[in-house]
């Protein structure tokens, strides 16, 4: 076991880290006059074919996060009650100090913190579940399934919020209607059931898509450590946990991050929900929070300023995923 | 105004481009036209009958030409239309603010100081109390059209079915609750919208609450002051005796409550007889209005609920035509005619000379003839209190609507709804640079 683990893990890891070199494996050593010549023609076709990816990474990313954090340490203040004349003042942390001291965008993280709790192991087990059952080749009618259960991710988000607001709804959904008539009411938009259902709307779009990732995953697994396993006397259960579950560990950890950034920047579904049932309030998610602050309170230093804690708080957490998946995978290859 | 230094997010964008096209528009005939040929001016409005005012007065002006475009109103995008159109400098010349909003539009720049516009002809003409709440240190920010002083609508034949009479007194007004409640077992005597921050406030104010107070030369907050508390602690009993309904107003289950007959009777601004009277025409002749319920009846006391002002922008070419356009939409009876004309407006004037007018104009069988006009007249004389709107009052409102929400689903109170206002507004304040002070109870 110990020798595929690791086999498996670090030609995954050093893929990653050379990916953005390809080639360079292939270029061997003892060839200095070549390797140079071949080295700039390989920078220059780097350049090429990776300037408009940093043409897009500095107009949308770098310039407008530069932007938020000047934003966030200035202010056009007026003096006093704020009805005289104003003027561009240097604010320091006043922006920073304001949303940290705000209740609602506390809140909004604690949302948020739910939703990862509830969100992430729930669709990462569920698709690596519905992964592995196809990949066992119990189900027949795989591409049907796989298909079927893919098609959710092509129906933008909006539109899906908008499908699952009408089966929420009271006096037009037909799921409510029929649990009425069982004498079960049901308020799906109520206080503590609108984050389920968010959870539930966004597992519908995403399920089948990160299905296929760690199907694509199971299928790079090479066969004959499987069959080695049920030589071993691994029933399918076990060949599954216990083989095929460790050699994907690449794609989980990658899931979740990928999920992970995707559920702070939580705005549309919400959003939606929000003109339907009061309990989405106009602040629920920090995302939602940013543009309350920007576009209801005309408060474009307390909504730079949350922009920038919210970036801050994805980076610090995805850093931490990935070192403790990193720390927890080591020692594991070394017990076994 | 806070302006952004960064590439305005997409949904702004596409929100200010119909914007700047339409005041492209008519902003460059204002020019071309400004030598000969009447001035124009852009008047927005969510106000109902508003076209039906601006056509009166383009029909009866040569010189100052009104064009008009309906918003939707503020909550529904009006306001945020107004201020990204004041971001992008595309602002209509006069431009529809109610009252809670007024200290953010004169805060963020939009609205314009207009004192040395106001002349005495026009302030004596106005009722001081409804000027006070458009002046800030000392300088006008907009010219009100309307107060609407809160009264209670009614139906008559329900109260009277169910052997009520309305009540002069909260305590009175509990006990007709618990009548209602006992003859009438599916109804009630009101509900308490939890969309309505602003009856919460209207509730307040009419105890003498004064949740924003800028005496100290700072905006002083306390939105659960002692009157406040008095107020959250009488509704939340109600409720908690399931004696009043508590769910949102403006929505379909708002609308069949006062279809159906299971809530008698409305809390509300003067202008919501006219709202009521196109809403539900079959129930024509069953409604009366009535004096607010007072908590000492040897000192009457109301607050208000709604009311619109008129402001000139800071985008405003022509300020003066702007001016004189809001002078004639406030004072004159024309305007005042053309407004009711419409069918659908019951708005309390703030020019108490336009009140023959308004008497004359409205069609009250739906009120079974009564002079609701006297009524409001009496009402509106006892608008008092030292009340003020604070410098976010839309994010306040709806912090607090959020609230009372979650308190109708059994989490919290209506008071606990009042302090979680409090304690988000304070942010927001520091944040816009405001010096600030509060008091939490």
């Amino acid at each position: 076991m110990s020798t595929t683990t690791s086999a498996a893990t670090h030609p995954a890891r050093a893929g990653t880290a050379d990916g953005l070199r390809p080639g360079r494996r292939g270029a061997l050593p003892g060839k200095p006059g070549t390797r140079s010549a071949a080295r700039s023609r390989e920078l220059g076709a780097c350049g090429v074919l990776m300037a408009p990816f940093f043409v897009l990474l500095l107009t949308v990313f770098v310039i407008p996060v530069f932007g938020a954090v000047q934003l966030s340490f200035f202010s056009d203040d007026q003096p006093g009650l704020g009805f005289g004349p104003e003027r561009t003042v240097f604010v320091g942390l006043r922006s920073y100090q304001a949303v940290l001291s705000d209740p609602t965008f506390l809140a909004g993280l604690g949302v948020t913190a739910l939703y990862l709790v509830i969100y992430i192991p729930l669709l990462v087990v569920a698709a690596l579940a519905l992964a592995l059952i196809l990949d066992s080749g119990a189900v027949r009618l795989r591409r049907t399934a796989q298909l079927g259960l893919f098609l959710p991710h092509a129906v933008p988000g909006i539109i899906a919020a908008v499908i699952w607001l009408y089966l929420y709804t009271p006096g037009l959904s037909p799921v409510v209607d029929i649990l009425g008539k069982a004498d079960i009411t049901v308020d799906l938009l109520g206080l503590h059931t609108v984050l389920p259902a968010i959870v539930n709307i966004a597992m519908w779009s995403n399920l089948g898509y990160n299905m296929v990732i760690f199907y694509a995953a199971l299928q790079a697994v090479p066969r004959e450590v499987i069959e080695a396993s049920v030589i071993d006397g691994a029933g399918p259960v076990r060949a599954a946990l216990r083989v095929k579950v460790p050699l994907i560990r690449p794609s989980l950890v990658m899931v979740a991050m990928f999920t992970l950034i995707g559920a702070l920047q939580l705005f549309t579904e919400p959003m939606l929900l929000s003109q339907s049932t009061p309990m989405v309030g106009s602040r629920f998610t920090p995302n939602m929070y940013i543009f309350d602050a920007a576009f209801t309170r005309n408060n474009y230093g307390l909504a730079a300023a949350a922009s920038v804690v919210l970036l801050a708080a994805t980076i610090a957490l995805s850093y931490g995923v990935s070192r403790w998946s990193n720390r927890t995978g080591t020692p594991q290859e070394d017990d076994r | 105004m806070r302006r952004p230094r960064i590439p305005r997010p997409l949904l702004a964008a596409a929100a200010v481009l119909p914007v700047l096209c339409a005041s492209a528009c008519t902003g460059g005939s204002a020019e071309a036209d400004a030598g000969r040929g009447p001035v124009h001016i852009t008047f927005w409005s969510a106000l109902r009958g508003s076209q039906e005012v601006v056509d009166a007065y383009n029909k009866t002006h040569d010189d100052i030409h009104v064009d008009f475009q309906q918003v939707p109103s503020g909550a529904q995008g009006g306001y945020a239309k107004l201020s990204n159109a004041a971001r992008a400098g595309n602002a209509p010349d006069v431009a529809t603010i109610e009252y809670p909003q007024l200290p953010e539009f004169a805060i963020d720049g939009v609205a314009r100081d207009i004192s040395p516009m106001v002349g005495k002809r026009l302030r004596e003409k106005l009722l001081p109390q409804a000027f006070s709440l458009t002046t800030f240190e000392n300088r006008v920010f907009s010219v009100p059209l309307d107060v609407e002083p809160m009264v209670l609508i009614y139906r008559k034949d329900l109260f009277k079915a169910a052997g009520v009479q309305p009540p002069r007194t909260w305590g009175e007004f509990e006990d007709a609750a618990r009548t209602v409640k006992k003859e009438r077992p599916h109804s009630r005597i009101v509900n308490l919208p939890t969309d309505g921050g602003p009856h919460l406030a209207a509730l307040s104010w009419q105890a003498g609450a004064r949740w924003f107070d800028t005496r100290g030369g700072a905006w002083h907050v306390s939105l659960t002051d002692a009157p406040t508390r008095k107020v959250m602690t009488y509704w939340q009993r109600l409720i908690d005796r399931d004696l009043v309904f508590a769910n949102p107003g403006e929505s379909q289950q708002g609308d069949a409550q006062l279809g159906n007959g299971e809530v008698l009777a409305k809390l509300t601004g003067a202008w919501d007889a006219g709202a009521l009277m196109s809403s539900y025409p079959e129930q024509k002749g069953k409604w009366a209005v009535a004096p607010m319920p007072q908590w000492d009846p040897d000192k009457p006391r109301v607050g208000t609920l709604g009311g619109s002002t008129f402001a000139v922008t800071k985008d405003s070419r022509n300020p003066k035509a702007a001016m004189d356009f809001i002078e004639w939409q406030v004072t004159s009876p024309d305007a005042l005619r053309a407004r009711l004309s419409s069918g659908l407006s019951s708005q309390y004037p703030a020019a108490p000379g336009l009140l023959p007018t308004a008497r004359k104009a409205m069609d009250t069988s739906f009120f079974g003839g009564q002079d609701i006009y006297r009524t409001f007249r009496r009402e509106a004389e006892l608008i008092s209190g030292p009340w003020m709107w604070g410098p976010r009052m839309t994010a306040t409102l709806k912090t607090v609507q959020d609230g009372s929400a979650r308190a109708s689903a059994g989490s919290g109170s209506l008071l606990e709804a009042l302090r979680e206002g409090q304690r988000a507004t304070m942010p927001d304040l520091e944040a816009l640079g405001l010096r600030t002070t509060e008091s939490r109870n």
